[in-house]
């Protein structure tokens, strides 16, 4: 249990390291940018002296270079990323996580199908006996895989939208609603799923495929068991470890994608936020969006590797006290 | 002298002789893999296919009309008098996805070949070495996949501008920790093998050795990575450009794409044409690095 703990330990420190080094080259990047720093941070809109004055007084711009690192650091650790100077001076973390609900709406749909969709496809793939079938779902993978997922998009309102009338083109409701209508729902989640879904498959595929030729499958076949139970006995716990390493990272590439399947669909959430910012140079509310989706990934492979500890029965015998002893 | 010369020669005085690279039936095993992938009928149909994208990015624009020329009619479908049609502006559409092919086209090259390099180096001297290099490298790498190569190439040039170099500069930054893992875990696993022990024994240095025995023997996975990273830079580019983040006097297939986004009720054609050309140029791309991958590596196929 000792060695577990430990190894959390590290995992955290090393975590709140890397956020750390984010937080760095973020505020680098800021300084490399053109103009004093207070014009760098609110960006080339015309504001009030008073809001000036306001984020100067905040991340201390009028002070060394040394000085404002650390009390940009300071207040991104405590959760000041700032304030917006487009929506009223609104704090930037306010603004972003009451954009968050959206994307998430689009995200988490996404993330499962591609998952769900990846671990079957892959794992037919890799079964099956009829090889057109195998090259049918390897083509179909490597061709999502190769589309630009925001012109993927665009077709899909073209053909789904624009011409059959099926699906609404743009936004979340209808117009003075609130909340999310379901059919608004439907392109971007699929546009969104494609990518992280060619990807899966070709995963799931190859890890089964390599988990098939193990050896305890032969063990397995020499028992008498059938084949089914094979499968989703043996070969499929063993072929989902890698899956689970790279579905940290396939969160972070959905949301990173948010921002362009956002833009295509019209869909207000943080992706069109950091889209938005960008296009008025609000340069405080754009780095605020990069940090908040930053400190999601790191906590969600910290997720991701908690729960590989507990799957991964090596690895369960590696950190437990007995194995310890002769590791070291 | 071969293999086997070196091995024996451990316990003889230090031989004064050449490293091999590879012995011959390892380069044999590497010319018929080359073969195989040189014959199949994807290669040969998708190499042309490249080939010809990138001669028409190259000598393209000699041939179209400006893409800047605005006397057409707007908004007119492709076909007739031109063959993709004109834009929202009146501008020929061919000449603009032309020379729209010039940007993408340029960018996925050179961050392929900035990411190989860079992944060579670092990822050689990381595997090989171990230690500090090894430390650094695993936790810049680590430090780019929490930061999504998307996300941190849209701050960098929404903070410092953006041109078509800067952009191809931020994508290798972004992109190379990719191949240089792979480089480092081929680097590690050949360097434990008997051969490069032989020729460490034999009394060559580490650079030299890294150089001609474990560099050649680790390039088919990284050619593989190189290819892809084409694809993906194509991708990134696209997007970036497709949210208005590039150079605004060249629009890539991206930019167009962007330029569509409101056009797609009155003008299919402005969002058709350049996504199919990204597609098509990234899918072949893709195609290639995963043949090359089955040909080198026979032994992954099916279990039946």
């Amino acid at each position: 249990m000792n060695a577990r703990l430990i190894h959390y330990g590290r995992l955290l420190l090393s975590s709140f390291l890397l956020f750390i080094a984010v937080i760095t080259v973020l505020f680098f990047l800021l300084e490399l940018a053109p103009g004093d720093p207070a014009q760098a941070m609110i960006g080339d809109m015309p504001v009030s002296e008073q809001f000036r004055e306001k984020v100067i007084a905040s991340f201390g711009l009028d002070k060394p270079v040394w000085q404002r690192y650390f009390i940009y650091l300071g207040n991104v650790l405590t959760g000041n990323l700032g304030y917006s100077v487009t929506t009223a001076e609104e704090p930037v973390l306010d603004l972003i996580l009451s954009r968050a609900g959206a994307t998430l709406a689009l995200a988490l749909p996404a993330f499962l199908i591609s998952t769900i969709g990846g671990i079957l496809l892959g794992s037919i793939a890799a079964r099956t006996r009829r090889p057109w079938l195998d090259s049918g779902i390897s083509g179909l993978a490597v061709g999502l895989f190769s589309v630009p997922n925001f012109w993927f998009g665009m077709l899909l309102i073209m053909v789904f939208s624009v011409s059959l009338g099926w699906f609404p083109p743009q936004g979340k409701s209808a117009y003075g609603q609130s909340g999310i209508g379901l059919q608004y729902l439907v392109l971007p989640v699929i546009t969104m799923a494609t990518t992280e879904l060619a990807y899966k498959t070709r995963i799931m595929r190859s890890s089964m495929i390599e988990s098939l030729s193990q050896d305890f499958i032969d063990t397995a076949r020499s028992k008498g068991l059938s084949s089914r139970r094979i499968l989703w006995g043996h070969a499929l716990p063993n072929a989902l470890l890698p899956m689970v390493t790279i579905s940290g990272y396939s969160l972070g590439t959905v949301l990173a994608g948010s921002v362009l399947v956002e833009r295509v669909f019209g869909w207000p959430g943080m992706g069109l936020l950091f889209v938005e910012a960008i296009y008025r140079k609000n340069n405080i509310l754009v780095l605020g969006v990069v940090i908040v989706l930053t400190a999601t990934i790191i906590v969600v492979n910290i997720l991701t590797d908690i729960v590989y500890g507990l799957v991964d029965p090596r690895l369960r015998a590696r950190v437990s006290p007995k194995h310890e002893v002769t590791a070291a | 002298m071969t293999q086997q010369d070196i091995s024996a020669g451990l316990k003889a005085p230090l031989p004064k002789a050449e490293p091999v690279a590879a012995s011959p039936q390892r380069s044999a095993g590497r010319h018929a893999a080359w073969w195989a992938f040189a014959r199949k009928p994807s290669t040969l149909v998708l190499v042309p296919l490249l080939l010809a994208f990138v001669l028409v990015a190259v000598f393209g624009p000699m041939f179209v009309g400006s893409p800047r020329a605005a006397a057409f009619p707007r908004l007119l479908p492709p076909g007739g008098e031109f063959l993709l049609g004109t834009d929202m502006l009146g501008r020929d559409y061919l000449a603009r996805v032309v020379h729209g092919g010039r940007i993408s086209l340029l960018v996925g090259f050179s961050v392929a070949v900035l990411c190989m390099t860079f992944g060579l180096v670092v990822g050689g001297l990381a595997g090989y070495y171990g230690g500090i290099i090894d430390l650094v490298m695993v936790k810049v790498a680590e430090f780019f996949q929490v930061l999504p190569g998307l996300v941190l190439a849209i701050v960098a040039a929404a903070l410092l501008g953006s041109n078509v170099l800067l952009i191809v500069a931020i994508l290798a930054v972004t992109m190379w920790p990719g191949v240089a893992r792979l480089v480092r875990a081929e680097a590690m696993r050949i360097s434990q093998l008997g051969y490069v022990e032989s020729a460490r024994a034999a009394g060559f240095s580490g650079l030299r050795i890294l150089w001609s025995d474990v560099i050649p023997n680790l390039m088919p996975p990284v050619l593989v990575a190189t290819t892809m990273t084409v694809g993906r830079a194509i991708l990134i580019e696209s997007g970036l450009a497709y949210i208005g983040i590039g150079d605004p006097g060249n629009p890539s297939w991206g930019a167009l794409l962007n330029s569509a986004q409101s056009y797609m009720r009155d003008g299919w054609w402005l969002a058709l044409f350049p996504g199919l050309c990204i597609f098509v140029v990234v899918l072949a791309v893709n195609i290639l690095g995963d043949s090359l991958n089955d040909s080198f590596n026979p032994t992954v196929g099916r279990v039946k």
